[in-house]
């Protein structure tokens, strides 16, 4: 097990060299870069002025001087300047880390408590209506394009029923640290985590109701039932155990997705966090910020696949690699 | 080896797809930006009188209509309608977004007031003189103007925001022309001096700064926001570096001004909590506290409608829908702003723009032609609903004092059109509909503009039909729209395919358009010089231009060459429009007017 570890932790080092090379170059070989994006239509702006500021930001230089430079200071955990923020990209991005992480941790833990239980009915009582209304659901969920759902949920608890504030992860007039703070935070976190999780369900409903539907007519499954295994313990033991597998392995992939962040979830419900970052980045050149949080859910899709083959090397010993 | 490269382009593709996806949201955003950022950097003001008679043209109201009385510990709360967080750098010096801008209205100021034209006056927070030769200032801050720390503010710390700007380390985009022109500023720049010659700190509370230059620029382009030198640090005397001035928490978490609220609280990105400023110099300001939020545009009219928020500006597509909003009134002015289409005439070569006669679009009556053939109306009404009008000259109706009313542009007439090609001699020699060059060569234009909005593709298929309707054909260059970056990449390099495009500026308070359409203005895109037009500029900004008349005089004189040469041809002007709840009084969108003042802005019961 630890040889597999830190034969798959090895391994990730060149992963990762390749990765940056290529998310620098093509952040490079996008047109335009952090100057013009600033400055192209003020005309109060010298072409001097923006050579000159070229220049400091090194951006003149050729792209393997860049290169060598930034993976140099990356290393060290500094992702350099943030062109249009003007502070540590590392900073920057430590501000609005923790709003993602709180978003996608709840939107994660809402949708296996939504999604598990429901898998195992549909898979249980195969065909039943209450199947035919998870099945019919998950089509729902599956077709729906996140931002339409979000502004619909907005509409109808924001706007019309008025239950929940609008936007925002915390009413600012109410002092931090207090109760009613974490109250606040808990409101405001309340419809973008149901809008993301009622529609991240699909996955997993689906692959657990396929798995125990499989499971079920498994040979030991068969054994069990000869033996006079009661019903109930038949699900819980035998099937579910088998069934939780393919979702306990898809565990470390959803936790790429935690970094990366939702950014339709965080425009409309106007929730600082990660991807609205990365959108604002890109559309203002702001390289240092885009490399930095590629580089980030690079390495965490990489971990992540490692995670996930631990996890299921751990649940499931049949495909134990040694 | 062959494995990696195709992992490369897989990535390449899968990104490219993702992008692509993003561009059209981010591009209106990135232009609106812009615009926006120029917008804040100087108030409009709109002269109802001034708008084209165009019969039904809007007409909008620049206060609102409640007259209550303000409400006296009331709280007003500002919908910062975007949809990406602010910055929050905020700091006039170092700031960027134009939100970091709307957030600083309410605790920052500049020390002297200005009027409806932008110019400065002697009501604000200071008083000034300029010498006889017009090139020195004197500034005198009120004895009553104090920092919310309770420290007064000192002429050294309006020294401080010249020596930030000047600074050799200094990375942002407000070292322009009226900072150069300060005496001994290119040696302090150069970091050949630590001291800046032409400023002179007379006492704690008296400035005077002298320029290289007299040039009515002064009395709209002179910066004057002071920064707390106690409270920011002072770089010059090496307590921190720049880099650590830009990220520290005193521009950050908790800056301060002297303007009539006080930060009390920042949720960054997010939110910002103000309280009243009880030793603000003005008097007591109407509200006990402010409350800004950021609102996506997309529920900032629900928003308004609820009243969650106060006031906000709201993005054009949404008028239609504020019109009918029971609680909401409207009020709007004409942005800094126009539209334009430009003509390719040349090149910029080593430091100068140089006409090229060879270029597909020399012939002056050819585009005299093709303006007239834009239907801009339609564009403004169909598209914009009435939000945009047809305009006429390239100074904006914004300078009351120095657009030239009287000059009708050219209209859209086709006949006219038609008449003035026929004349130039391109005519339809081959019997397929479009006219062929004077010499009797295929003409095709390609036509490059920008993606971004909704409204990007319509209008550019609809001018590419006004202009058919008259004999010319025109080409998208490339058969598609460009990205906001790679547009202006190539406008800058001097792309020899395009021949005409669409872009738009947004304008600075000074008039000066030597920026834009001088000989060695980068800027300039169509290449376009004359020695009248040197001749013209020159003169708009020399000493003589002190004088408004006579500078009114010779930019009605520019703005008649712009029309009679067409480099380009202003399509737009806009409306911006901002929607406030009617419990909202004394609040003004007017340059100039008291109730244009954050500290009088309250809410009636």
């Amino acid at each position: 097990m630890l040889k597999f570890i830190l034969r798959r932790t090895l391994i990730m080092i060149p992963q990762l060299l390749v990765l940056s090379l290529i998310i620098f170059l093509l952040a490079k070989a996008m047109p335009g870069d952090a100057v013009t994006s600033s400055f192209m239509s003020n005309p109060n702006v010298t072409p001097e002025q923006m050579e000159k500021m070229r220049e400091k930001l090194g951006l003149n230089d050729s792209w393997y001087v860049q290169y060598g430079h930034w993976v140099g200071n990356a290393v060290q955990g500094d992702f350099g300047q943030s062109f249009t923020h003007k502070q540590p990209v590392t900073s920057l991005l430590a501000g609005r880390v923790g709003n993602t992480l709180l978003l996608s941790t709840g939107i994660l833990i809402v949708t296996y408590i939504i999604a598990i239980p429901l898998g195992i009915i549909a898979g249980r009582w195969t065909d039943s209506w209450a199947d035919k209304l998870i099945v019919t659901y998950n089509y729902f969920a599956f077709a729906t394009p996140l931002f339409v759902f979000s502004l619909l949920m907005l509409f109808l608890f924001s706007f019309i029923l008025g239950w929940t504030p609008i936007g925002g992860s915390v009413d600012i007039r109410i002092e931090t640290g207090s109760f009613d703070y974490i109250v606040s935070k808990v409101k405001h976190l309340i419809l973008p985590v149901m809008s993301g999780a009622l529609l991240a369900t699909f996955g997993t409903i689906q692959y657990l109701r396929n798995d125990i539907i499989d499971t079920k007519l498994k040979d030991f499954v068969k054994t069990a039932r000869a033996k006079g295994v009661p019903e109930s313990k038949v699900y819980t033991r035998h099937i579910l155990r088998n069934s939780l597998l393919p979702i306990a392995a898809f565990l470390g992939y959803e936790i790429t997705g935690l970094i990366a962040g939702s950014i339709f979830l965080e425009m409309i419900f106007s929730y600082p966090g990660l991807g609205q970052l990365f959108i604002q980045s890109v559309m203002g050149r702001d390289f240092t910020v885009v490399t930095a949080l590629v580089m980030i859910s690079g390495t965490a899709a990489i971990v992540g696949t490692m995670l996930s083959d631990i996890i299921l090397s751990i649940v499931d010993p049949r495909i134990r690699i040694d | 080896m062959k494995k990696q490269l195709m992992l490369l382009v897989g990535l390449m593709l899968v990104l490219s797809v993702f992008l692509a996806a993003c561009t059209g949201k981010e591009n209106a955003v990135g232009e609106k930006e812009v615009e926006k950022d120029k917008e804040k950097e100087t108030k409009t003001e709109e002269k109802p009188e001034e708008k084209p008679a165009e019969g039904d043209a809007l007409v909008f109201p620049l206060d609102v209509a409640n007259t209550a009385a303000a409400k006296e510990d009331g709280e007003l709360t500002f919908g910062l309608v975007s949809d990406s967080p602010f910055e929050g750098t905020l700091s006039p010096v170092f700031y960027s977004g134009a939100y970091d801008a709307d957030v600083m209205q309410f605790f920052v100021e500049d020390l002297l007031a200005t009027d409806g034209d932008y110019l400065i006056t002697n009501d604000g927070a200071a008083t000034y003189e300029i010498s006889d030769d017009n090139k020195t200032i004197t500034l005198k801050i009120a004895d009553n103007v104090n920092w919310h720390d309770g420290e007064p503010v000192k002429a050294s710390d309006l020294l401080y925001t010249y020596e930030l700007l000047g600074h050799p380390d200094y990375v942002g985009d407000r070292y322009d022309f009226m900072i150069e022109n300060v005496v001994g500023m290119p040696a302090y720049n150069k970091g050949e001096t630590d001291k800046i010659s032409g400023i002179n700190v007379i006492s704690d509370k008296e400035i005077a700064i002298t320029y290289t230059e007299a040039t009515p620029s002064l009395l709209s382009g002179i910066v004057t926001y002071p920064t707390p030198r106690h409270h920011v640090g002072d770089v010059t005397a090496g307590e921190l570096t720049m880099e650590e001035i830009v990220a520290s928490d005193k521009i950050r978490v908790n800056p301060i001004g002297f303007g009539p609220y006080k930060v009390a609280k920042i949720v960054p990105g997010e939110s910002v909590l103000f309280e009243r400023s009880e030793d603000y110099w003005r008097g007591k300001p109407a509200n006990k506290t402010v409350v800004l939020k950021v609102v996506s545009s997309a529920t900032a009219l629900e928003a308004l409608k609820k009243g969650e928020i106060d006031f906000a500006s709201v993005p054009v597509d949404q008028y239609e829908n504020a019109k009918k909003v029971e609680n909401v009134e409207l009020l709007a002015k004409v942005d800094l702003a126009y539209t334009y289409i430009g003509f390719n005439l040349g090149q910029w070569e080593e430091k100068e723009n140089v006409m090229d006669p060879s270029k597909k679009m020399s012939n002056k009556l050819v585009r005299q032609a093709m303006w007239h053939a834009m239907d801009n109306d339609t564009i403004g009404k169909e598209l914009y609903h009435g939000l945009r009008f047809p305009a006429t000259t390239l100074i904006i109706p914004v300078f009351a004092s120095f657009h030239d009313g009287d000059n009708p542009g050219r209209g859209y007439d086709a006949e006219k059109a038609k008449a003035l090609l026929d004349e130039a001699g391109y005519k339809d020699v081959d019997g397929d509909g479009f006219r062929e060059n004077d010499k009797g060569e295929e003409f095709v234009l390609n036509f490059a503009s920008m993606a971004g909005g909704e409204t990007a593709e319509p209008i550019a298929q609809f001018y590419m039909q006004n202009w058919a309707d008259v004999g010319i054909k025109v080409e998208l260059l490339d058969g598609r729209l460009h990205e906001f970056n790679s547009f202006y990449d190539m406008l800058k390099a001097g792309e020899s395919k395009i021949d005409i495009y669409q872009g738009a500026w947004g304008t600075g308070s000074d008039p000066d358009p030597s920026g834009l359409y001088g000989r060695t203005a980068s800027f300039n895109y169509s290449h376009y010089t004359s020695e009248k037009n040197d001749e013209l500029l020159t003169a708009g900004t020399s000493e003589k231009a002190f004088d408004s008349d006579y500078r009114k005089d010779i930019y009605n004189q520019w703005q008649a060459l712009m029309v009679e040469d067409v480099p380009v041809a202003p399509t737009v002007y806009r409306y911006a429009l901002t929607a406030t709840n009617k419990r909202m009084v004394n609040y003004s969108i007017e340059a100039g007017t008291p109730n244009y003042n954050p500290w009088m802005w309250g809410v009636s019961e």
